[in-house]
């Protein structure tokens, strides 16, 4: 009677199935026409963070210090290998490692967060009171991506309804392991150990845990990167990122959040003034409507006029970019003389 | 005042000054022995609750210096080879063995999570992996303990570690399938068996029933 069940509700969900998907194509239609025609024909599509510009420009200022990506890590020690190369052969070495160490620093998506799930499949009131405990069915069939696989729960109540996220996660973790991922969460998550890991400059560490344990797009991956990235840019250590995976998110957070002064002032300290042109440039991207956005596409600025509009506009130190914009055009008229 | 170092034959006093042994029937040594033991009941107390204060005293440093706390010990065992394994227990009930292992021998070092100083002392330096007890000499209970509290450690994010890389290419998370997407609640339709719903009797048949029953009911 229990599978008879199962069935009918699966089957009414696989006829469904096909309604949804239209409907989902139908609503996600008029989504993408409704802003165009209600805004102004020149307002354009908020850019993702997947886009394949902002991710060309993420890369550029993340940077790709070989040094930096293939640095010594604590592992079992063998005893070390001797090569003897031509000069040719260590080009192509050199060249299929910085492949390598792009593949390494392949940024890890930025996702809203996921909408819970509150679907009831059926409600059964003749079984209510026919045990006390919860029954957790699971599909574990091997071929398909967990986010399809369908986990349904039978509650005492008789309510069948799909499980929650958290409740999905969880589960997932029994049936398929998954590397270094823990059942329930560390401590280090927690607010206490976040401050004493920050305290010792191990934002990195955080950041990589957080996703092993978590999935991109759940409220803890959000909080806890959020966080990082807080107090990475209180503290103004941008550098710790540098030639990080993490580089990418932590300017996508702040340009979002429209609080690029820090980074761009640790840019020109650094001697990275593309790097900080291509963010300002970024900045525009994201905000179209800002001041520094409209003043620009009107002067047509580029390259060191556009940090000159950002020092005058938005900055809050506007004094220290001017200074450090004079001095490298004396630099540079000096080299060039 | 620093506490005096404990004389050798005095360490079942100081760790369990109610035990009356056989070696303090002797009076020659009574004076001293009852400030000492108090004063080494008084460090452990001390000590209790911060175990990491104990790795910046100067007793410490006086004993152990920079090295970790097992560099001077060694195993007493027949031959080149040591046993594979170190002893089960250096403390049992109220007896400590002769030639205790580093941490029991020691009062006043305690095996806590947050007393990373220690800690770290039992972890390659190169490798990150513990050092096997064959070589600190540490007992297989103190093991355990250490063992525990380096995993709570690390689970805290006191004690670094090497994180596996996570790749995230090939994965889909627009969550359009139903499984985890919105699905519209299903139609209320007509129960699947007629009696599903609660079904009022028939009073002819119950009054049939009652009676052919009636001595068995109340």
């Amino acid at each position: 009677m229990a599978a008879r069940c199962l069935f009918r509700s699966y089957s009414r969900v696989k006829n469904v199935d096909q309604n949804t998907r239209i409907l989902v194509r139908c609503s996600r239609r008029m989504l993408c026409s409704v802003p165009s025609d209600s805004s102004s024909p020149d307002a354009h599509v908020k850019p993702q963070f997947m886009d394949a510009e902002v991710q060309d420009i993420l890369t550029r200022i993340a940077g790709l210090d070989l040094e930096k990506v293939f640095r010594p890590i604590k592992q079992e020690l063998k005893p070390p290998t001797y090569k003897l190369m031509t000069d040719a052969q260590l080009e192509e070495a050199i060249q299929s490692a910085r492949e390598q160490a792009q593949r390494l620093l392949k940024m890890p998506p930025v996702l809203p967060e996921r909408k819970p799930i509150n679907d009831v499949l059926s409600e059964d009131k003749i079984l209510e009171g026919m045990d006390t405990a919860k029954y957790v069915f699971t599909d574990i069939t091997f071929n398909i991506p967990h986010r399809e696989r369908f986990i349904v729960i039978r509650e005492p109540t008789g309510t069948l309804r799909k499980a929650s996220w958290e409740e999905r996660d969880r589960i997932l973790q029994v049936y398929f392991p998954k590397g270094a991922r823990r059942l329930t969460a560390p401590p280090v998550f927690q607010e206490e150990s976040l401050k004493v890991v920050f305290g010792q400059d191990r934002h990195e560490d955080v950041l990589d845990l957080c996703q092993v344990q978590f999935e991109p797009d759940s409220s803890e991956y959000i909080r806890v990167h959020a966080a990082t990235y807080e107090d990475l840019e209180k503290m103004g250590k941008y550098d710790l990122l540098r030639s990080t995976r993490h580089f990418g998110g932590l300017v996508w957070y702040l340009v979002n959040a429209r609080r690029v002064d820090g980074l761009i002032i640790d840019m020109l300290q650094e001697d990275l003034l593309q790097d900080a042109v291509s963010l300002v440039g970024l900045f525009n991207k994201v905000h179209p409507n800002s001041e520094i956005a409209q003043e620009a596409s009107s002067q047509q600025a580029s390259g060191l006029d556009l940090l000159k509009i950002y020092a005058k506009r938005e900055s809050q130190r506007a004094g220290y970019i001017e200074l450090a914009l004079q001095a490298y055009e004396q630099t540079s008229a000096e080299s060039s003389v | 005042m620093l506490p005096k170092r404990l004389p050798v034959r005095l360490w079942t006093q100081a760790v369990f000054p109610s035990v009356k042994s056989s070696l303090s029937l002797c009076t020659a040594a009574s004076p001293e022995i009852p400030s000492d033991a108090a004063e080494a009941v008084e460090a452990l107390a001390r000590y209790k609750d911060r175990p990491w204060d104990y790795l910046e005293s100067e007793e410490y440093i006086e004993r152990y210096g920079t090295s970790p706390v097992w560099s001077d010990y060694r195993r007493n065992h027949k031959g080149g080879i040591p046993p594979q394994k170190t002893r089960k227990t250096c403390i049992r009930g109220d007896k400590i063995c002769g030639n205790p292992c580093p941490i029991c021998r020691d009062t006043n070092i305690i095996i806590h999570y947050q007393n990373v100083k220690l800690l770290q002392q039992f972890i390659s330096p190169y490798t990150g992996i513990l050092y096997d007890p064959t070589r600190t000499g540490v007992c297989q209970k103190q093991q355990k303990q250490l063992n525990q509290a380096i995993g709570a450690a690390r689970d805290h994010g006191l004690l670094p570690f090497q994180v596996p890389h996570v790749d995230f290419s090939g994965e889909d998370y627009s969550n359009s399938h139903d499984a985890v997407g919105s699905t519209p609640p299903p139609p209320t339709m007509t129960p699947w068996y007629w009696w599903y719903h609660t079904i009022q009797p028939d009073e002819t048949e119950v009054a049939k029933v009652k009676k052919t029953y009636k001595a068995y009911l109340k």
